[in-house]
């Protein structure tokens, strides 16, 4: 293989680092309106009367959008369709989008937002998912306050803590995160020279955005385009629509071009977050550190609407015994709807709260038995033959066993002294985090579709739908299918995320795309192959059945000194041959009642090993190095995959250590802290390659499981530095500083 | 209300109108059509918006438009051309320190006036010169070796 598992040049960097590369905010016309949002200020109303006149007298305002101007259907959401885009009659969290604005300047649409005037009439809010579960609880949706209930029931969960000889039982909590990612929301519309309402927008998804703003508008699906532009990082909060309905809404009226960029502020105000999770956790094991029961029940708080809260509760529960083999599992977990601002996809879906739970079980379990963390996580690691909790057989590419062995030989190299003569204030400590998390979507069916042409102008084009975020599935796909055709990377024009050009290959989400698109791009070659052939023998008089192709040529069995270029059949046809193909995972629907069945066709597994120091004085906590030990299976782009894990390290190190956002008080990265240069630590990873036999030469996935292992990592190194264990994520410093007190106390 | 504005813009001299109240950041992107500066706060927290005045990095979201009268500033345009990368863009795309890119121009700026009063600057030296530039994508790390790389 010469174009897998080597560093090509990334394909968007050059235009990064010139500066030309264009995002949303970015684009301009010259007679362009700028849109404004009108917002809630109560976290649960009824809305009396939105008054305009004022707002409207402002210099400037072409027009002012209400829930009235709608043309279709006034309900977006991924799963369920329950949010607004602008609401009529009842807002449920504060930033909930009352009216639209469209001036002739920044300013005057700013002025004019000041001055719309609306009349509540307050309704008792509810601030927590135990609260918004009470019966009699005030409904925030008609339907009722609990989003989801998911079951997990594998064995008999009285038996496996009959069978226990030790039970560790802790409750663990985690809060809001946001994405932050650095580009603030912004984009253009305007109506293309075809008639076509078009949308330029940052975006993971630009055939679901499509869908959503096609029905929002009432129109015919080919009557609106989608084009991502550069997204300036996502992590999942640009699955949900953010802004892509304003624009539609005013450009759709208005017949002339608008743009939309929100304030950092309001990025923090009103984009999904990290669902905060209620853990309580019990598990039981034998003497020799066999798991024997694992019972868990979650509560989460998706907020005013549903987004991605039933896919978070289930990927939760599914994931929630950690990479071990467990035969006794009971899970439930429930998702509530709140008048807090809606949660919704973050990096890992809820697995990495849950991995900090497991993890730390892991850790006490270890520590009743007086059993090395390794130890006790290798004995009852997930391999080959293995049953999980909703009882799917793990046929092949279970790497987690050899992250362990890895991480071990690097742990039996760091001698860790605990104190620091120099400074006595100082203790260091380490500890591991192991994770797996599945490939795509969990249980349901979420295809990718691909296609290849070969023109008469000798041209080779690839047609994906993927939405790149930075992450460089560009460079990766186009890997792929370099390949399998046997061609040169340059020699391939990729043409991605555009509606009217590319087929839909579903959201740059669950780690998917190079399993599922790279997949798909295989079948489509296949797909193309064969019509190469059928057309070279048509060309060359050849039986079809003679002819093969290898290295990017037709070649005759027989006959050896032919060999046509596949660009040549094209020209020499003078026709485009296409090639396409699909894929979707191998996976089965999840039983209602017991959660069972095959979620995932494939797994990516990982441990981190995180090495901490700790002022027990002051409570700040300095990461000081991380190992990084993943099984993505094949490694297509080895620069690409290290990236992605040092990168979701330091995200890890902001969720275990210090992002919190507090709704009604964060508003800007003042009083949010994401890691900066002097905050990560050095990260040294290491790429296990467990081939995936389904996965594109062996591939798997590695965005999400990237970050997961960092915080029980972390978390599990400061209650070794400490000797206390914190439950509540983030490990701030205050929490910290109270668990070294404690610790001092004891 | 605008007034006139005189100062050299990556080596040539620029006269341009403004209003007074606007930032040197909204003068380049909405007058001068140089989009390479990012804006990802606006408050000078994130460091996506650092050009160089006088050699200096600054967040131009927070430096008034007619401060640069008769100065020197500095923009990712300015650095390199498709032609000829800046050694430093060179090594960005080399060492794999661009993810989204947000980040990038401003972190190109900062790195270059480090490098150009530092020319082989430690680790932590690198650290402290890029703190003031958030980078939620990459970590950190492979950008430190990119300037580092160019700093050997």
């Amino acid at each position: 293989m010469k174009k897998i598992g080597v560093n090509v040049l990334k394909l968007d960097a050059l235009e990064k680092v010139l500066g030309a590369s264009k995002y949303g905010g970015d684009y301009s016309f010259t007679d362009l309106l700028h849109l404004k949002v009108v917002r809630s200020n109560r976290p649960h109303a009824k809305i009396i009367k939105v008054e305009l006149e004022e707002a409207l007298k402002v210099k400037g305002v072409e027009r002012i959008f209400t829930a009235n101007d709608i043309p279709g259907r006034n309900l977006v959401g991924i799963i369920q369709k329950d949010q607004p885009v602008l609401n009529l009659d009842r807002v449920r969290y504060v930033g909930d989008p009352i009216a639209l604005i469209a001036a002739r300047s920044i300013e005057a649409a700013e002025e004019a937002s000041q001055k719309v005037n609306v009349i509540y009439e307050e309704l008792p809010p509810i601030f927590s998912p135990e609260e918004a579960l009470q019966p009699f609880a005030p409904l925030i949706h008609e339907k009722g306050n609990l989003l989801i209930e998911f079951n997990i029931i594998k064995g008999d969960i009285q038996k496996g803590f009959k069978e226990a000889e030790v039970i560790v039982e802790k409750t663990y909590t985690t809060t809001w995160v946001d994405h932050a990612y650095l580009e603030p929301d912004g984009g253009i519309a305007f109506w293309d020279e075809n008639g076509r309402l078009t949308i330029i927008c940052p975006t993971q998804n630009v055939h679901y955005d499509q869908r959503e703003v096609a029905s929002f508008l009432g129109l015919p699906l080919e009557e609106v385009r989608i084009i991502q532009a550069s997204t300036g990082g996502a992590f999942g909060g640009r699955l949900d629509i953010t802004i892509q309905c304003f624009l539609a809404l005013a450009a759709f009226h208005l017949k002339k071009p608008v743009k939309i960029v929100y304030s950092r502020e309001e990025v923090f105000q009103v984009i999904s977050k990290r669902h905060p999770l209620k853990i309580h956790y019990r598990s039981g094991a034998r003497e020799d550190g066999t798991l024997t029961a694992v019972e868990v029940d979650i509560l989460g708080d998706t907020g005013a609407y549903a987004s991605y809260g039933t896919t978070v509760a289930i990927r939760a529960a599914v994931h929630a015994t950690g990479p071990y083999e467990v035969p006794h599992v009971k899970v439930r977990s429930r998702m509530a709807y709140t008048n807090n601002p809606w949660s919704g996809a973050m990096r890992g879906f809820g697995v990495p709260q849950i991995a900090f739970a497991h993890e730390s079980q892991m850790d006490l379990l270890a520590q009743t038995l007086k059993m090395d963390p390794i130890e006790i996580r290798k004995k009852n690691a997930l391999r080959v033959g293995s049953e999980t909790a909703t009882s799917q057989t793990l046929i092949a590419s279970v790497g987690i066993g050899e992250t362990l062995e890895r991480i071990k030989e690097w742990r039996d190299k760091v001698s860790c002294l605990k104190e620091d003569p120099e400074r006595p204030y100082v203790r260091r400590g380490i500890g591991i985090g192991s994770m797996w998390y599945g490939i795509g979507n969990t249980g349901i069916a979420n295809p990718s579709t691909a296609r290849i042409e070969l023109n008469p102008r000798g041209e080779v084009k690839l047609y994906i739908g993927v939405a790149d975020i930075g992450q460089g599935s560009d460079i990766v796909l186009l890997q792929i299918a370099s390949e399998s055709l046997g061609t040169e990377l340059g020699e391939i024009q990729l043409i991605r995320a555009d509606t009217s050009l590319t087929p839909d290959a579903g959201a740059t989400s669950a780690s998917r795309q190079t399993y599922i698109t790279g997949n798909a791009i295989l079948r489509a070659i296949k797909n193309l192959k064969e019509e190469v052939i059928k057309e070279a023998s048509h060309l060359l008089n050849e039986n079809e059945g003679d002819l093969f192709i290898e290295d990017g040529e037709v070649k005759h069995r027989q006959k050896l000194c032919l060999a046509i270029p596949l660009q040549e059949v094209a020209i020499r046809a003078k026709k485009t041959i296409r090639g396409e193909g699909i894929f979707n995972p191998e996976t089965t629907r999840l039983d209602p009642d017991t959660g069972q069945g095959i979620p995932y066709a494939t797994y990516a597994f990982a441990t981190h090993l995180a090495e901490v120091e700790v002022d027990i004085d002051t409570g700040r906590v300095k990461v000081l190095r991380v190992i990084a030990c993943h099984d993505v299976g094949k490694v297509i782009h080895p620069k690409n995959v290290i990236g992605q894990i040092i990168g979701g390290v330091a995200m890890g190190v902001g969720f275990a250590l210090m992002e919190e956002y507090i709704p009604g008080q964060t508003v800007s990265f003042v009083n949010y802290l994401v890691p900066t240069s002097k905050d990560v630590p050095e990260v040294i990873p290491i790429l296990v390659e467990d081939n995936e036999p389904s996965g594109p030469f062996g591939a798997k996935g590695v965005g999400e499981p990237a970050l997961i292992p960092s915080a029980p990592a972390i978390l599990n190194a400061i209650a070794d530095a400490i000797g206390e264990r914190i439950y509540h994520l983030p490990a701030n410093l205050e929490r910290v500083l109270e668990a070294a007190q404690k610790s001092k106390q004891r | 209300m605008e007034i006139t504005l005189k100062f050299i813009l990556n080596k040539k001299p620029v006269e341009v109108g403004v209003p007074p109240h606007w930032t040197l950041l909204r003068l380049l992107r909405e007058k001068l059509g140089l989009t390479g500066t990012k804006e990802g706060c606006g408050i000078g927290e994130c460091g996506a918006c650092t050009v160089l005045l006088d050699g200096m990095p600054v967040n131009s979201c927070l430096i008034l438009a007619p401060k640069v009268e008769g100065r020197r500033v500095e923009t990712v345009e300015g650095l390199g051309s498709r032609e000829s990368l800046h050694p430093l863009q060179k090594s960005f795309v080399e060492n794999g320190a661009v993810q989204c890119g947000f980040c990038t121009p401003g972190m190109l700026m900062s790195a270059k006036a480090l490098l150009e009063k530092n020319p082989k600057p430690t680790r932590e030296e690198i650290k402290e010169a890029i703190s003031g530039n958030l980078c939620r994508c990459t970590g950190y790390q492979q950008i430190m070796e990119a300037i580092e790389a160019v700093g050997k």
